[in-house]
């Protein structure tokens, strides 16, 4: 127990390490901010035109259309592929990553640890903001029951850890190509589409969101978003968690796995 | 007559470096294509559910996705040099630029061309074409040569949106990202038909940044939609040249930039 707690410590330092270390941009994040209000303006004119059309009731009424785009903005930052992300991620290309092998510890947890704090980190400094002053300029909904708010924050959590262990999957293939823009390209578009981050999973036409359903990345986006609206209640709730983890267990073994066989065949660029 | 030879010559040069890694050319050219693709796909979702959007139509804003989708990966294609400036500061080489015996703005223009954008205006260009084959345009000389006009003006706009982050180096050695809001943020706003956003919002992006005068405007001549838009016409008319009014501008802009030029130093 004594020695598990002393790993946590050390983790731990790293993820304050890398918190710390993106501190110092704030006129970056200030730009980046800008950036965020301006796409959640732009999608909340395009949704209330849409909406003025309509007189039948839709999935989700229009208040709940801007709180889940105010909560997209939020997390922006923490899904994947967004932003600079930890040097680990171009180690592997520029052949730092001997340097960082030397470090004692398990190398997958040191890099999720690395990318939990810069997700901390956008959270308080990028997310807070946009939530708070959201809330002075839109509709954005609140919800009353701690338990949603409870549900809320696991599911978060998740979303956030799947979101790391994704990153670390995709960036780890740069094992074997090196250049890892064509797959993260790629990834993407579907990452994009299926979070539901681009329209809602609810507006979808049935067929293709029963294919969503299917997939890992509505745990990023759509789920936590969805329990926060009171969309998803009850054991739905639970199934919806269990689902975000059994994904999370599979991306994380999958990162593991890539990770053990390229560092079987690890060649240090440079010298 | 002899820059424009020169340009060409410095093209050349730059599409046979491209074309080292043919693999890989390839491979980003149809990376590009479909990462652009999911753009359209979201409109057509929205589409889907809700049918029409102020009084457009799926096809007819899709015209419009079209247009600003060509204008902005021309510009991205053609005004590359600005875009990627930023690290000429930061390295120092804008000294030698400065030493050459020819323009500041041209050789920086004619520094980079981004052949692998192709993708990107394919993507748009079949959106534009089937857009306009599920519409029922009357195209005549004079709307075809507005068209090409305005394409050219939209792409005028886009680099001198380049330009400015460019320029604004000068002073802050990184570029400015908050430029992103208006190119990538411009094409996503200019997707959809103006008339949408808030006046203050719309006023803005007409006589300040002239992003409605892209594809906005002439859409709504090329569609037939000027009366029920309650647009002045005249203004219409003279939509397709704000782009090259705006280019003028961003290089006085750009001129006076370069006399504040700092060398970072070697």
């Amino acid at each position: 127990m004594k020695s598990l707690y002393l790993a946590f410590q050390v983790y731990l330092a790293f993820a304050k390490k890398s918190f710390q270390r993106r501190m110092q941009y704030r006129v970056a994040n200030l730009a980046g901010l800008t950036t965020n209000f301006f796409f959640l303006l732009v999608h909340i004119f395009v949704y209330t035109a849409f909406y003025a059309a309509r007189t039948t009731p839709q999935p989700l009424n229009l208040d709940e259309i801007i709180t889940y785009f105010v909560l997209c903005q939020v997390s922006f930052m923490l899904m994947p592929f967004w932003g600079t992300r930890s040097e680990v991620t171009s180690a592997i290309k520029d052949g730092s990553v001997a340097l960082q092998l030397t470090k004692p510890v398990d190398f997958q947890t040191y890099w999720f640890a690395d990318e939990c704090g810069r997700a901390f980190y956008y959270l308080l400094m990028r997310g807070l903001p946009t939530f708070l002053i959201s809330i002075l300029f839109f509709k954005v909904t609140i919800p009353h029951q701690p338990t949603v708010l409870m549900a809320f924050a696991v599911s978060m959590t998740f979303a956030i850890f799947m979101s790391n262990a994704i990153t670390i999957t995709i960036f780890s293939s740069g094992f074997w190509t090196l250049d890892t823009t064509g797959i993260s390209g790629m990834s993407y578009s579907i990452i994009t589409l299926f979070s539901g981050m681009l329209v809602p999973i609810a507006l979808w036409p049935e067929g293709l969101a029963h294919v969503a359903r299917w997939l890992p990345f509505e745990g990023l986006i759509d789920i936590p978003f969805s329990i926060y609206l009171g969309k998803i209640t009850g054991v739905e709730v639970w199934i919806a968690i269990g689902k975000q983890m059994v994904w999370n267990l599979f991306f994380i073994g999958l990162g593991r796995f890539l990770l053990t066989r390229g560092f079987s065949r690890l060649v240090i660029q440079g010298g | 007559m002899y820059h424009l030879s020169l340009y060409f010559h410095f093209v050349k040069l730059r599409i046979r470096s491209q074309m080292e890694y043919r693999l890989s050319f390839v491979f980003d050219v149809f990376a590009q294509a479909s990462i652009s693709v999911i753009d359209f796909f979201m409109i057509a979702l929205l589409f889907n559910r809700f049918k029409e959007l102020a009084g457009w139509s799926l096809w007819e804003v899709g015209f419009l996705y079209g247009m600003i989708g060509v204008c902005f990966a021309l510009a991205e294609m053609f005004g590359r040099g600005f875009d990627v400036f930023q690290r000429n500061i930061v390295r120092g080489d804008f000294d030698t630029v400065l030493i050459r015996p020819l323009g500041t703005f041209f050789q920086v223009f004619s520094h980079e061309f981004l052949l692998r954008r192709l993708g990107r205006i394919a993507q748009a260009l079949v959106v534009f074409l089937i857009a306009n084959s599920q519409l029922t345009v009357t195209w005549s000389i004079t709307k075809v040569g507005y068209l090409l006009i305005s394409l050219v003006s939209g792409t005028c706009f886009f680099i001198g949106l380049f330009v400015i982050g460019a320029t604004s180096c000068f002073w802050t050695v990184q570029s400015i990202e908050i430029i992103n809001i208006f190119t990538n943020g411009g094409v996503f706003m200019g997707s959809y038909p103006f008339s949408i956003y808030r006046w203050w919002f719309r006023h803005f992006f007409t006589f300040i940044v002239p992003l409605a005068c892209v594809n906005y405007f002439p859409s709504l001549f090329l569609l037939g939609k000027i009366e029920l838009s309650g647009t002045s016409p005249i203004g219409v008319q003279l939509a397709p040249f704000a782009g090259f009014l705006f280019l003028g501008v961003t290089m006085l802009f750009w001129r006076w930039g370069v006399l504040h030029y700092q060398s970072t130093g070697h």
